[in-house]
């Protein structure tokens, strides 16, 4: 008679303690290769979050997350791709509720147009771009809908290419397509109507 | 390709995401048609402005104590 198959325990084993020699390891690869990009963690923090404060806790919460599955980390790998998954993943669970209101905006109905074709008598060199000091541009990211706002951080603050920012995102290459070109062109606008509001651009009207 | 084709691509191209013929047949539709050159040039001007200007932003060095002592009591 076979033993009867013993009840999955409820909590797996705990991971079997490291040697000295092997913590240290792991702590110098950790050091190496995902705290290096604290810096690239928290700019996308704050702008999800748009919030000081909670950007800090979900970086040390997405860290803290890091280095205990970083034995699942297939070392020499994108570690900035599977660290923004991570972070992206605790927004969602435990923050987004919390710091901004689900959003129901309809991203189709967004017309988004290139402002190079108002431009193009008066400042087709977009000078006025010079004249617009950061915070105005942080704040035009902060208030593209949030779906916009993260493939465009991925992509132009972080520098992620297409195919990495479809993997964190969890969507096709496609969507990242679509979402960057209409993202990009409703931020150009956004800055656009700030220049003729201050008067650095006359503009035209549309 | 004609100039509408040709803006469809816009960002893939100055994204470096196509493959070197769409690339080489954009490039060309470029040289041949100086509005849509323009164009493009005005778009590559946006991304470095948008690049230089959120990339300077790093985490507070307290932060980074923080997480160093949670991780390894430091």
């Amino acid at each position: 008679m076979t033993p009867p198959t013993p009840p999955t325990p409820p909590i797996p084993p705990a991971a079997p303690a490291l040697t000295p020699a092997a913590e240290a390891e792991k702590r110098a690869s950790f050091e190496r290769e995902a705290l290096v990009h604290l810096d690239s963690l928290y700019r996308v923090a704050l702008r999800l979050t748009g919030n000081p404060a909670e950007a800090d806790d979900l970086v040390q919460e997405t860290m803290l997350k890091a280095y205990r599955a970083w034995d699942q980390f297939e070392k020499g790998t994108n570690a900035k791709g599977w660290l923004l998954t991570i972070l992206r993943h605790a927004f969602i669970n435990e923050y987004r509720r919390r710091a901004r209101r689900p959003e129901t905006v309809d991203l189709d109905a967004i017309e988004a147009f290139s402002v190079f074709h108002e431009l193009q008598e008066e400042d087709p060199q977009g000078a006025f771009f010079d004249r617009i000091v950061d915070e105005e541009v942080l704040r035009a990211i902060d208030e593209l809908p949030e779906q916009f706002r993260e493939t465009v951080v991925l992509s132009d603050v972080e520098g992620l290419s297409y195919e990495e920012i479809a993997r964190v995102l969890d969507v096709p290459i496609g969507t990242v397509k679509s979402r960057l070109f209409r993202a990009r062109h409703l931020l150009q606008q956004k800055l656009y109507r700030y220049a003729v509001g201050m008067g650095y651009i006359k503009g035209s009207p549309r | 390709m004609n100039c509408r084709e040709c803006t469809e691509h816009l960002y893939e191209y100055l994204d470096r995401e196509l493959t070197p013929e769409v690339e080489r047949e954009i490039r060309q539709h470029l040289r041949d048609c100086p509005p849509c050159g323009e164009h493009f040039d005005f778009e590559k001007l946006f991304l470095d402005f948008l690049r230089a200007r959120c990339r300077a932003q790093g985490a507070p060095p307290e932060l980074k104590r923080r997480i160093l002592h949670e991780l390894f009591g430091e």
